[in-house]
């Protein structure tokens, strides 16, 4: 007689609202076999987990949507992809050949940039700590420069001293938006920083102000804060304008755009509250294209997201590497990865499901990183089927920070591929040992010998 | 030995287990039911082993290890003593 296939044994105690969690939403048991008709546990397979998969499709899609949604109502209009976000070659590559500049923070994002081919003036060069060299290769290549503090402003006019030429250059400024503000960019608006700070640059006459910049924070699902930021840089543009004769050439709102993953402390999930991309477009557009510039043309308008663009597009595959029960009862499950690859369970609740078809019964499951420290915990709250060792999860919307931010640590980290169009490309390679130690070296002191003594282990 | 139920319990068809004491409610998965309706029917929890190997397609060294993990669980939850 044919035998029945086996699952593993389960109970699930009802919680007081009986299946249905918070949100009235049943638990996510619908297994997520495939993405973009590559089977899951064939990619895992071939490429072995843990693995990161981007889809280009969505990559590309989340840019068209941004792209379209501001051109269509602010003409002269240029998106930045933020480079830190995730800056894997082959997705600003892609993002380049759809049509975005990059917004790089450091020499080495530029010469990222640099390097993938992307033209000196499509490079918005912003950040905290530019060194000289690097500022002076940036005014070379004709990119943008976005001023920080005073001291860059100083070695910026002894760079124009030394070119015998006036600079243009951005300034960047913030503004009390938000709760707390973002304060460590630039010069403060309200407190009359920028002001000066514009007064300073102008009156050197060695400094042209063309642009200004502002990023108000990150993951902002406050429309207002675009709003009200977008008036502000109005008010500060007219009173620059009425008392240095400074005239815009573009004005630059910076990133912050949410995604579709929900914060720890949000009480609904990111599908009800993250705006819209024409909710974000109409909140910065209608008030910057309703300014009162006194018959000048608006400035170019520049936008920097990162996040709202590759977060959503990118799959992590993971492996399920052990159960257990904990002391009070609940389910366990220890991951083939851990929080180094994916940092951002730091703000995020993860939400993710089974690729496996584990039949109908979920249960209330905390998930472990690999990682041999207390704190990788990945998810403390999810609801699972039954997995056993090697079965395989996925967890979506993954592409912001954490491939830039993830550090090597116990573990080697895995390969990324790119799905496409029914093929798949590896875009990055998984880790090795050697590549890891590359630049180590043992001094000849320290070496240990290599043969075993005579009478060894006796 | 037989397994012990801590209060009056009762089973239907589609897996949903009623505690009557306690007013809780559960879910168990079929593999769940088969073996709870073998200790229902007073089954000693070593003779249960076999029976799942032979009602399921699974090995014996897997089969142990879960059903170990359930007879466990139903006792955390307070349905066995
Ligand atoms: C200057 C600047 N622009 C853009 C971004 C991108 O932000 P987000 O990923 O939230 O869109 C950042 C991120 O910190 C930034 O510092």
């Amino acid at each position: 007689m044919e035998k029945k296939p086996y699952m593993k044994p389960t109970i699930v105690r009802h919680t007081p609202g009986g299946v249905l969690n918070k949100f009235g939403r049943p638990p996510q048991t619908v297994p997520m076999r495939r993405i973009e008709g590559f089977d899951v546990s064939e990619l895992a397979g071939e490429y072995g987990s843990p693995l990161f998969v981007l889809s280009v499709r969505e990559l590309k899609r989340k840019y068209r949507e941004l792209d379209r949604t501001f051109r269509t109502r602010y003409p002269d209009f240029q998106l930045a992809y933020s480079y830190k976000t995730n800056y894997l070659k082959s997705v600003c590559s892609i993002l380049h050949q759809e049509g975005a500049w990059a917004e790089v923070v450091s020499g080495f994002e530029y010469d990222i940039a640099a390097d993938l081919g992307v033209p000196g003036g499509r490079i918005i060069f912003n950040g905290p700590y530019k060194t000289r060299g690097e500022l002076k290769r940036a005014f070379e290549n004709g990119s943008i420069v976005n001023i920080d503090n005073y001291d860059e402003m100083q070695v910026i006019e002894d760079l124009a001293e030394e070119f015998g030429r006036t600079l243009d250059v951005g300034l960047r400024i913030n503004m009390d938006l938000n709760d707390p503000p973002w304060h460590k960019f630039g010069f403060n608006y309200e407190s009359g920083q920028a002001f000066e700070a514009v007064r300073r640059a102008t009156s050197g006459g060695k400094l042209n102000v063309v642009g200004l910049h502002m990023h108000t924070g990150t993951y902002v699902d406050d429309l207002t804060i675009y709003s009200r930021g977008a008036q502000g840089m109005i008010d500060f543009y007219r009173l620059i304008r009425d008392n240095f004769g400074v005239r815009l050439k573009y004005w630059d709102l910076g990133g912050g755009f949410a995604s579709m993953n929900t914060l720890h402390w949000a009480y609904l999930p990111a599908e009800q509250t993250t705006p819209t991309v024409d909710q974000y477009a109409d909140a910065i557009c209608s008030v910057l294209l309703a300014a009162d510039l006194g018959g000048e043309e608006p400035p170019k308008l520049f936008i920097e997201p990162g996040r709202a663009i590759v977060d959503d597009p990118f799959y992590l595959i993971t492996s399920v590497a052990a159960q257990k029960r904990l002391p009070n009862g609940r389910r366990a499950v220890v991951l083939d990865t851990g929080m180094n690859m994916i940092s951002s369970v730091q703000w995020y609740r993860y939400q993710f499901q089974s690729a496996q078809d584990s039949g109908t019964t979920v249960e209330d499951t905390t998930v472990y990183g690999a990682l041999c420290m207390n704190i990788d915990v990945i998810n403390h709250s999810l609801s699972l089927p039954p997995v056993r060792r090697g079965e395989l999860l996925v967890i979506p919307r993954v592409g912001a920070y954490n491939l830039s931010q993830s550090w090597q640590f116990i573990y080697l980290r895995p390969a990324v591929i790119a799905i496409d169009d029914g093929r798949v490309h590896v875009i990055k390679r998984a880790e090795t040992r050697e590549y890891v130690q590359q630049f180590e070296q043992v001094p000849e002191d320290y070496s240990l010998p290599r043969e075993p003594a005579d009478g060894a282990a006796s | 030995m037989a397994v012990k139920f801590t209060n009056d319990v009762t089973l239907s068809k589609s897996g949903f287990l009623f505690d009557h004491a306690s007013g809780q409610t559960y879910t168990l998965n079929p593999t769940g039911q088969f073996i709870f309706r073998l200790l229902e029917q007073g089954e000693e929890s070593e003779r249960v082993l076999p029976q799942i190997v032979a009602e399921f397609n699974v090995s014996e060294s897997t089969a142990r290890k879960d059903l170990d993990d359930f007879l466990r669980q139903l006792h955390e939850l307070g349905i066995t003593e």
